[in-house]
Formats: structure tokens, C-alpha cells, sequence
């Protein structure tokens, strides 16, 4: 079958090459082992509540804990947490109980959704790390909310002294939120380039430098950006499609599964995933006098919000407005199975998108899949009724 | 049938059977008294329900765990949603219709069959309106997800209760800033106002109830165990249906002195009294009968679940009313091991009650749609291991049986039986 409007050959951007090594040799890349080799510490954190911040002003490396970035046989990831729990947080048990985050001196996580929990719960028993914190997450974004938000990242950071045996200064803090508000006032202006008719980078190439941005330290990160950003500007590359795409769901982190649906002509200009948009969205806003600790934990609280923020409508406004911005034409719902948040979501956030006359297709996949086989028909099938809807 | 009927079809079914089975409990002389509280418990909450906006009153469904003591407080007419399933499973079957309705809505079958069922019911139309939904995050992601399309399918106001995950002062502190909230709604949407008083007295007996729930279980300790295989369902009910009501207090007492007698007697539930199970998650509803009957035919007696009926050791403060509604939230049993952050305390926890109920094995009943229970089976068998305690999984779903028949179950059960014959 011909497929129209192809995506242009690429023009190779080397410093694109950079990000995708760091994940291929994720998560035993060089930047985390030569931290290890200067003596820092390198912590893993799950879920987008957790504030990087407080870990970085102490010195220390965060790195995001994600499974196989393909779809493996999890046999021990079904031992252990059985096979209702979604395939994200049993890929991550896995790579855990086979040592591949042995590296880890410390796990933090938040009582984000119950696969997370039962996550941390498993990896204190099994695995362990030297250091262990869970912060209380209020489902809410009421003064009320954010006032017991704050004071679990303050109980979080009073831990971490603990642990390092020193404290985390103020000052160290604002020069963290300033590294950390710079990756992502970076990863605006490569969404910004997502916005135009023919974009000069794809969806599966902003994926990778999304799985890069959560795997390495952040001033690094930045530095590639910077250069990414510069070398889009000299491209040739122009990316177009039958259609206008967002994939909404939950975690993803595999490329190829945008590739595939770019490869049939979706042109993937948008997303809104734990591992995407929902990650960097919104910047800490210090404000004069404000201790920056209050600062962070309003940002995080208060950042674009996951499905298991209440209500819901907080979250399928800022996708709308996403739709606005990017000219989305259809929307792709990928949501692994069992991760319930999102599920009990799609009825709902189905109907928000059917008012202002966005379709949606609803792909129920496990974590790590590369989009083949029906996924491909399904999709096929969609692009041909949006292009109808456009005739 | 009209609108209405339909709406009340299903409520009416669930209070017919009800009827029956206490009338049949009276005619009975051996049935125990308490058979026949409990189930005119039952038939009395649901008819309350039936009638509610036929007297004018004002009805709140709520998710599971929810501090519905509250609600009675202010003259407020419960409806118990997941119990409601449940009850819909167990005394009327026909579920594919429900769960049929819940999926063509959208819902996925990851989604807890509970929560599918019941959002199909409403969008059949087939349980009364609520005037307003209250849900919260005690005990899942279901729980805390179920309650945004309830309210659009009833086109009703909704109250989201936020459960913090930990406990500490400021948490606590939370909790009740949240019952606040939603006292507040409650009266602006209801027109009703609370009563601190009456509010107190429910505390009281809810202090009380607790006291009893832990008499009860220290019966169940003896040898024989004199509770019954299906009794288990009926001490979740009573909490979930009428916390702190003269009726549950009443079930309650009678069920403790009934026990005390059996125990004074040397009688146990089952006779003679072979193997004693430690349940782990619930049964199948539609499949109590079978382990009643199993019970009888192997001298096989559920004696500790602790994930439901293990109430933690704490005092409720009358003078306090709120502060108690919310302390009770880290008191039940959910909460410790199925809720809330799983430490060393929780599974020293289920040591303890492997040793003291003297437990010969233990059944985990492996529900599909309950994901983060399901999360702690390999870790609860490691744990019961370590005490020499086998532990039989079973994958089912609560409400759905077409996820395994009934065959396959007591082949399962039969099974391991056997293997605990020949310890």
C-alpha cells in the first residue's frame, strides 16, 4: 500500500544520536557511572510527583525508574506482582529483582496509583536500597492540598539530610530549580517546533530526548538540548502526514511505537504521557521571599495533572488546549492495561474530545510495545477516517 | 415497567430475598438469631433506600470505606455502591447485564468488576438516583476513579474524599479538614444540617462495634472455631452498611454471645473441625454457598481474614466525633494491609495470626480486578512460608463467574485439602 505524504528522509542530527545512546545503554549509561566514580550518589524515583529538585540541590543524581524499553517476557514481574498489576511497574520489578538497578542507593517514590505503591512496597522487600522515602501525594489541588504537599516534601528533604548527614541549603535549592526550569523551558521550544505544518523533528524523535531528559544529569542534558535546538534550526528535515496526532495514556517509553504509527503517515505532533508533557510541563515559580521548597512543592502539585488528580477536568482542559495549540486532528489513547487511572478516564475524556469534533482511538497495550500487528490496522484504519473527515 | 419501577427493580429484588431468608431463618429453630438481625439489616437498609425519595429524603452513594457514619448523622439515606454490586451478585445473578452495560460504556475488564457493574446499572437505570456521589481514594484507583462518571450519569453533584496515604499529624489533620469539606457540601446540596450530637452517639456505639469485632475475633481463636465459612461476608457488611447503627450493634452482640456459647460448649462451625484457613481477599460472592458446603464436607473453617476482619487495637472519642470518623479510617483492617504503605508491621502482622488462630493453610483469593491485593500474593506466600503456613491461590472475580466455574474452584480447593491431609 502507498502511503501518502510520507515523512521526509531525515537528515542525521548527531546530537539526537547522543540521546539515543543514553537510552540504548540505559540504565548503565556513562553519565550514571561516572557520577558513581566521583562518589555521588544516584537515586531512582518514580512518577512525576516526586520533586527532583530536593535530590539534585543535594548533590545527588536522580534517574527515572522505566522498564524495558521493549515488550519482554516478564516472567519475574509476573512472580512477584502478579499479572493484573500493569506491565510498567512489573517491567521495572523485573529489571529490578535481576540487578539491574543495583547502582540505586536510594528509591523515592509517591502514592501516585496503586501499581506505583505495591512498586515501592516490592522493592523494599526484594530489592532494597540504602535509602527509602514515600511522599504522600493529596489527590487535590486545594490550599489544603498543597499545604500537606509541601510538608511531605519538607519530611522528604529533613530524610535526605538525615541520610547524607547534611543539610540542603536554600541557595543550592535555587540553583536546582534554575537547571531543572531550564530543561524545560527547553523542551518548550522543541514543542514550539512541533506546532508548524511540517515540523523538523518527529514524535519519535522527541521521545527519544524525553527518555534522555529523565535519564542523565540535567546540566548535561541541557547542553545536548541547546545543541539539538541549534541543529533543528539548520535542518532541512520537514516532517509531514496524513494527519495531526496526540497520543495521550499513560507511561510510555518505547520510540519505536510512535515510529510505528508515523511510519503509516500519523504525524505525531503532541502527547500527553507520564513520560512526556505531564513530565515537564509546567516551571517552578520562585516568588520574592518564597522559600524555594514551597516553590517546588506547588509546582509538582499543581503540575499538568495525571489521571489520578480529582477533577479529572483539570486534566482534560489542558489537553484540549493542547488539541488548540497543535492543530491535533485525531487523538491516540494508549493505555496500558490495568493502569486503571486512565482507563476510568477514556469514557469521559472521550466525550470532552466529541464535543469539539476531535475522534479518538483507544489502544489498550502493554508497556514497552512497538505498535505492530493489529495496533497497525487499527491505526491504518483511523488515519483513513481522518482523512476523510478532512475531504 | 416505568422509569421509576425500573430504577427500583433491582433494590426491590435484593429486599425480597432478604425478606425470605429471615422469615426462613424464624421458621428455622436451629438457625442462630443473629441469621435473622442480620439479614433484616439487610432487608430494613435497603427498603430505607427504596422508599428515600418517596419520604423526601436526600440520597448519597458512596465508594467502599466511606465514612458513612456521617451521613446517617445527618438523616442522610446510603447507598453502599460496591456492597450494592455485590448484593445485586448474590441474591439476583443476571451480573452479565450489568458488566455488558459498564462496557458499553467505555470501561475496560482491567477496570474492578464492582465498579463496571455498577456504573452499568446506572446507565441501565436500573438503581434509584443519587442525589449526589461521595468517593475517595480508601481503598484504590477504582475507588478513587469511579465516582466522576457516576455523577455524570446521573447527573448529580459529587464529593470527593481524599484519604491521605500515610499517617502523621498533618495527615490526620487533612482528613478532617476533609470530612469539613464535605459536611459542608453535604448540608449546602442537601439541605440538611449535621447533628454533633447525634454524630457523638454514632461514635459511641462505633466504639463499641469495634470492641465487639475484636471479641469476635478472639472467639474465633478457639478450637473448634465456632464462626461459620459464610459469616465472613456478614461481618463486612455490617461496617459497610450501617456503622454505628442500633442494628449492627445488635447483629453483633447476639453474634458474640452465640459464639461465646458455642465456645463454652466445645462446638465448633464445622464438625469435626479438620484444617483451619487463614482467607486472604474475599470469595467469589456467588460462590459462599460452596464454601459453606465445603466447610461441612472436609471439616474445613475459615478462622482469620486479615485483610477484613482485623481491626487494629484504638479507641474512638465521642467528644470528638470528626476526629474519630477519621481515626476509624486508620483502624480498619483494609487499611493496614491493603491501603496503606506495606511495612514490616503489616506482615509481622499476618504471622501473628497465622500463630494465634493456629492456621493450617491459607486460601488467597487472587480477584483479577483488585490489582494492588493481587500485588501481595507472592510476597504474603513468601511470608506464611517462612511459618510453614502452604497458600493456595485462586484467580477469580468477585462478582463475575465467568471467570472460572465452580467446578474448577472446588477441584482447586479439594486439592489442597488433600495436601494439607497429608502435612
Amino acid at each position: 500500500m502507498v502511503i501518502k505524504d510520507k515523512p521526509s528522509t531525515s537528515v542525521p542530527l548527531p546530537t539526537l544520536e547522543r540521546f539515543r545512546q543514553v537510552n540504548y545503554a540505559f540504565p548503565k549509561t556513562e553519565q550514571i557511572l561516572e557520577h558513581q566514580r566521583q562518589g555521588g550518589k544516584v537515586f531512582g524515583w518514580l512518577c512525576t510527583y516526586v520533586p527532583e529538585e530536593i535530590m539534585h540541590a543535594a548533590g545527588i543524581l536522580p534517574v527515572r525508574v522505566t522498564g524495558y524499553s521493549q515488550e519482554m517476557e516478564l516472567e519475574d514481574g509476573n512472580a512477584y506482582m502478579y499479572i493484573n498489576n500493569c506491565s510498567f511497574s512489573r517491567s521495572c520489578l523485573q529489571m529490578g529483582l535481576r540487578g539491574e538497578y543495583q547502582f540505586l542507593d536510594g528509591m523515592v517514590a509517591g502514592s501516585t496509583c496503586d501499581g506505583a505503591r505495591r512498586l515501592f512496597d516490592l522493592w523494599q522487600y526484594y530489592i532494597k536500597t540504602p535509602f527509602a522515602h514515600m511522599l504522600t501525594i493529596p489527590r487535590k489541588f486545594t490550599e489544603k492540598a498543597h499545604d500537606l504537599y509541601y510538608q511531605q516534601v519538607v519530611q522528604f528533604q529533613e530524610h535526605l539530610e538525615e541520610f547524607l548527614g547534611q543539610q540542603i541549603a536554600d541557595e543550592q535549592l535555587r540553583h536546582s530549580i534554575e537547571v531543572f526550569n531550564r530543561a524545560r523551558a527547553l523542551l518548550r521550544q522543541l514543542y514550539e517546533l512541533r506546532k508548524a505544518d511540517a515540523p523538523p523533528i518527529s514524535g519519535a524523535e522527541t521521545m527519544e530526548v524525553l527518555n534522555a531528559s529523565f535519564r542523565m544529569p540535567k546540566e548535561l542534558f541541557n547542553q545536548w538540548l541547546e545543541k539539538l535546538l541549534a541543529e533543528l534550526g539548520r535542518t532541512g528535515n520537514r516532517h509531514q502526514g496524513r494527519a495531526r496526532l496526540m497520543v495521550v495514556g499513560s507511561v510510555m517509553n518505547n520510540p519505536e511505537f510512535v515510529k510505528s504509527i508515523e511510519a503509516q503517515g500519523g504525524l505525531m505532533v503532541a502527547d500527553e504521557l507520564c513520560t512526556s508533557t505531564r513530565y515537564w510541563s509546567d516551571p517552578v515559580v520562585l516568588e520574592e521571599g518564597q522559600s524555594p521548597v514551597a516553590a517546588i512543592s506547588r509546582r509538582y502539585l499543581n503540575n499538568f495533572p495525571c489521571a489520578r488528580m480529582v477533577p479529572s477536568d483539570e486534566r482534560f482542559n489542558r489537553i484540549l488546549n493542547l488539541v488548540k495549540d497543535f492543530k491535533v486532528d485525531g487523538v491516540i489513547s494508549q493505555i496500558i492495561r490495568y493502569c486503571v487511572p486512565y482507563a476510568h478516564d477514556l469514557p469521559l475524556l472521550r466525550d470532552r474530545l466529541k464535543e469539539v469534533g476531535v475522534p479518538v482511538l483507544a489502544l489498550d497495550v502493554e508497556y514497552g510495545t512497538s505498535g505492530s500487528g493489529q495496533i497497525q490496522t487499527r491505526v491504518q484504519a483511523f488515519l483513513e477516517m481522518l482523512e476523510a473527515r478532512k475531504r | 415497567m416505568t422509569a421509576s419501577e425500573a430504577r427500583s427493580s433491582r433494590i426491590s429484588a435484593i429486599i425480597r430475598a432478604c425478606r425470605i431468608i429471615t422469615r426462613m431463618s424464624q421458621a428455622n429453630p436451629d438457625a442462630p438469631k443473629s441469621d435473622v438481625l442480620y439479614y433484616k439489616m439487610l432487608s430494613d437498609y435497603y427498603t430505607r433506600l427504596l422508599n428515600a425519595h418517596d419520604e423526601g429524603k436526600f440520597i448519597a452513594a458512596h465508594t467502599v470505606f466511606f465514612p458513612s457514619e456521617i451521613l446517617y448523622a445527618m438523616d442522610i439515606v446510603p447507598m453502599h455502591t460496591e456492597t450494592t454490586t455485590w448484593m445485586m451478585a448474590l441474591f439476583l445473578g443476571g451480573q452479565a447485564e450489568i458488566l455488558s452495560a459498564g462496557a458499553e460504556l467505555g470501561l475496560v475488564p482491567e477496570i474492578c468488576s464492582p465498579h463496571r457493574g455498577l456504573a452499568g446499572a446506572f446507565s441501565l437505570g436500573v438503581l434509584p438516583r443519587p442525589d449526589a456521589m461521595l468517593w475517595s481514594n480508601l481503598i484504590c484507583d477504582n475507588t478513587a476513579k469511579s465516582g466522576e462518571l457516576v455523577m455524570e450519569l446521573n447527573k448529580c453533584p459529587g464529593f470527593f474524599l481524599d484519604h491521605p496515604f500515610q499517617r502523621s499529624e498533618a495527615e490526620d489533620k487533612y482528613l478532617v479538614s476533609e470530612l469539613e469539606d464535605m459536611i459542608h457540601f453535604l448540608e449546602e446540596k442537601s439541605g440538611r444540617m449535621m447533628d454533633w450530637d447525634k454524630l457523638s452517639d454514632i461514635v459511641a456505639r462505633m466504639d463499641y462495634q469495634t470492641e465487639l469485632f475484636r471479641e469476635i475475633g478472639e472467639l474465633r481463636k478457639a478450637v473448634p472455631s465456632p464462626f461459620p465459612n459464610r459469616g465472613f461476608l456478614q461481618l463486612l457488611t455490617v461496617d459497610y452498611l450501617c456503622p454505628g447503627q442500633p442494628e449492627a450493634i445488635a447483629y453483633l452482640e447476639t453474634l458474640r454471645d452465640e459464639l461465646a456459647e458455642m465456645v463454652r460448649q466445645g462446638k465448633g462451625a464445622v464438625s469435626p473441625e479438620r484444617f483451619r484457613l487463614m482467607t486472604l481477599f474475599v470469595p467469589p460472592m456467588y460462590l459462599m454457598g460452596l464454601m459453606e458446603k465445603l466447610g461441612h464436607e472436609y471439616g474445613v473453617v475459615s478462622v482469620v481474614e486479615p485483610l477484613f476482619t482485623r481491626w487494629a487495637e484504638s479507641r474512638l472519642d465521642p467528644s470528638k466525633p470528626l476526629e474519630s470518623v477519621a481515626r476509624k479510617a486508620a483502624m480498619i483492617p483494609e487499611r493496614r494491609s491493603m491501603y496503606g504503605p506495606l511495612g514490616q508491621e503489616a506482615l509481622q502482622d499476618l504471622i501473628d495470626c497465622a500463630e494465634q488462630y493456629k492456621v493450617d493453610g491459607a486460601v488467597y483469593w487472587a480477584f483479577m480486578g483488585c490489582r494492588h491485593t493481587c500485588a501481595t500474593v507472592k510476597l504474603f506466600k513468601d511470608v506464611l512460608n517462612e511459618v510453614d503456613v502452604p497458600v493456595l491461590t485462586i484467580d477469580c472475580d468477585i462478582v463475575d463467574p465467568t471467570i472460572n466455574s465452580e467446578e474448577e474452584i472446588r477441584g482447586k480447593l479439594e486439592q489442597f485439602f488433600e495436601l494439607l491431609e497429608d502435612r
